[in-house]
């Protein structure tokens, strides 16, 4: 009995030993491949698609490890202000609205063509600052509807303000990036000016979006919230919406479409730049040319729902062709912001 | 009692009773993550980068908007709280003379809710609240509403949202009062001739005082300052301070700014709780 025991214990022993021999062996590879790790920092909704479509690539590619941290774009900026010193992050993943301050507070490194060569293959208008960042992804905002509520898709932005549509419209509120769309497309169907011009006569703008508020059902702050209450049946339209999140919904079954209205779509900002002083600098740079090149763009802009930024991918099936698509002049909104919210609050309140 | 015959011994000082020492590591607990950050806030509140200054006071106070927004708190909180009196006195009373098993399954049918996050529970009042809702089909069916209406993203569903969720803090405290009061008072006012009005205003509601200041208490400080419930039932278009807070630190970096409405509502929910307390004790030792 003890004699089994005894070898039993042996077994196990040279069991264990092999294994520890093993992992010593391993060892050095495994310490290879940490030292060749970049750091992502992007938002959490990002985690999927970096993890299974960027990742993969940059990974076989590169040779190095991807790292994704997912956050909200504010705490990014905040990682590397408290880090400034001695980053950790490579590569930040940002909306352009968040990409300003982190100029300005020189966080960030300008990409070149030497350092990334497929950035002359993108679009224009992508490529922002003298290349401090470029969009990865143009999710766009359209009008969401519920189609068991409305026998037909909106076809105007000036839909909205029908009457028939009393208490049935759901808007962002202005502090959500995506609202914007709704003062700026507001002031473009008050003055008739091109968007561009419209843009910056935000006042134009607010005098119009105040002559919805029979209409609203409310604003929204928590995006769930608002399409929560589309596919209930209580609101009817969200205006505006982003792409991605509303055909997630139509596929996943849910009574949501997305409408391209006559006056356009916006282009919603996914930005991407160089953390300056960053660890593995070519590495970095090398995981934003791929992020752009054409094999990672053509399966990103169909998983997302989104309108690829370089120019050679062609537009996935499903998404709008043909279609105005206005930018945004984020410095402008930089500057004027808080003012703008300051001025939703008083305006639009019940 | 002479002075003569009175003990010589005084009580011990509270600070050198050794039971204080028990409130050690609740008083560091509340220090490091209460009192500090409340210090900081205050300076922060009061500081320019000039030194001292009362400047972001007079630019919130002097903008008509601000005052909307102290008059949207302040009049939630107090319908919040008025409608938890209303529903939650007579509910606490029930709860204290039921007998012992009906009296678990109230007291696990007030308490279990609040396990519920707040947020859930927004989400639910929203289906309650919307047009084809229960409210709404109730208030036809009984004809008092010509057409369905929708109270989700006003006022009034506001108030009915919160009032659910702060309920508890309002009945509890009652009922522990009401359960000491021994129900033969009532029955010797009875004998000498009192009438119902007069021995619940004479003897019952002095009683229960103190219950109802500190229900009133609890429960005006948490609807005072509710953030994620107005978001989600009232939304964007409602301001009240604890939102112009949450948005100022959150979105718009303005430290400034949310430190600023902060105290505003800090000092306003302090001066009110306290006044009401010292005027429940005053109203409490007169009768």
């Amino acid at each position: 009995m003890s004699k089994t025991r005894a070898v039993t214990v042996n077994r196990r022993t040279l069991l264990a030993a092999a294994g520890a021999a093993t992992a010593a062996l391993a060892a050095p590879r495994i310490l290879r491949a940490q030292g060749k790790e970049v750091v992502v920092g992007g938002a959490a909704s990002h985690k999927n698609f970096v993890e299974t479509v960027i990742a993969p690539v940059v990974e076989k590619k590169l040779g190095c490890k991807v790292v994704f941290e997912g956050t909200r774009s504010l705490v990014n900026l905040e990682k590397m202000q408290k880090n400034k010193d001695k980053q950790y992050l490579s590569v930040v993943m940002m909306d352009d609205p968040v990409m300003i301050p982190a100029v300005a507070e020189g966080l960030l490194e300008k990409l070149t063509a030497a350092k990334v060569p497929n950035l002359a293959m993108l679009k224009p208008g992508t490529v922002h600052m003298d290349g401090m960042w470029c969009n990865y992804l143009q999710p766009w905002l359209g009008i969401a509807y519920n189609p068991k509520a409305l026998k037909a898709a909106p076809t105007s932005w000036a839909d909205i303000y029908d009457p028939k549509y009393k208490g049935r419209i759901i808007l962002p509120s202005l502090q959500n990036t995506e609202g914007l769309a709704n003062l700026f497309m507001a002031a473009h169907l008050a003055t008739g000016k091109p968007m561009a011009e419209a843009q910056k006569d935000v006042d134009a703008g607010f005098k119009k979006l105040v002559t919805i508020k029979p209409n609203l059902l409310t604003a929204y702050t928590q995006m769930p919230q608002a399409y929560n209450l589309l596919e209930q049946g209580e609101g009817f339209m969200i205006s505006s919406a982003i792409s991605q999140v509303a055909l997630e919904r139509k596929a996943s079954g849910a009574p949501v479409d997305i409408a391209v209205p006559k006056e356009g779509i916006f282009a919603m900002p996914s930005g991407v730049a160089l953390v300056k002083g960053g660890p593995q600098p070519e590495l970095a740079a090398g995981f934003i040319n791929e992020m752009i090149g054409p094999e990672v763009q053509a399966k990103l802009s169909a998983i997302t729902f989104s309108l690829p930024t370089n120019k050679d991918t062609p537009v996935p099936a499903g998404m709008p062709t043909g279609v105005t698509i206005h930018g945004v002049d984020w410095q402008f909104v930089a500057a004027n912001r808080a003012d703008w919210v300051k001025r939703w609050d008083r305006d639009m309140a019940m | 009692m002479t002075p003569a015959t009175a003990s010589p011994q005084r009580p011990p000082s509270p600070w050198r009773d050794p039971v204080a020492l028990l409130a050690v590591p609740a008083v560091i607990y509340f220090a490091v993550v209460y009192a500090y950050p409340l210090v900081w806030l205050l300076l922060k509140s009061f500081s320019s980068p000039t030194g001292f200054t009362v400047q972001p006071y007079i630019g919130f106070l002097s903008d008509p908007f601000n005052w909307r927004v102290i008059g949207n708190t302040l009049r939630v909180a107090a319908w919040v709280t008025l409608f938890c009196l209303i529903v939650g006195y007579p509910a606490a009373f029930a709860l204290a003379r039921a007998g012992a098993f009906v009296q678990i399954v109230m007291l696990v049918s007030i308490i279990l809710p609040l396990s519920i996050g707040a947020v859930v529970k927004a989400f639910a009042w929203q289906i309650v609240l919307r047009r084809d809702g229960v409210v709404s089909q109730l208030m036809v069916g009984l004809g008092l509403w010509d057409e369905p209406q929708r109270l989700l993203f006003t006022e009034t569903g506001l108030v009915l949202g919160a009032a659910n969720i702060f309920l508890p803090f309002m009945i509890l405290p009652i009922y522990s009062v009401v359960k000491l009061i021994d129900p033969r008072l009532s029955e010797a006012g009875a004998t000498l001739g009192a009438t119902p009005l007069y021995r619940f205003t004479h003897v019952t509601l002095p009683l229960t005082l103190p219950g109802v200041v500190s229900g009133i208490a609890f429960v005006f400080s948490m609807s005072v300052s509710m953030f994620v419930i107005p978001s989600l039932l009232v939304g964007d278009r409602f301001q009240t301070l604890s939102t112009l807070t949450g948005r100022s630190f959150l979105l718009m970096r303005n430290e400034q700014l949310g430190s600023t409405t902060a105290v505003v509502l800090l000092v306003l929910a302090v001066s009110i709780v306290v006044a009401s307390t010292w005027l429940g004790r005053r109203l409490g030792g007169r009768t």
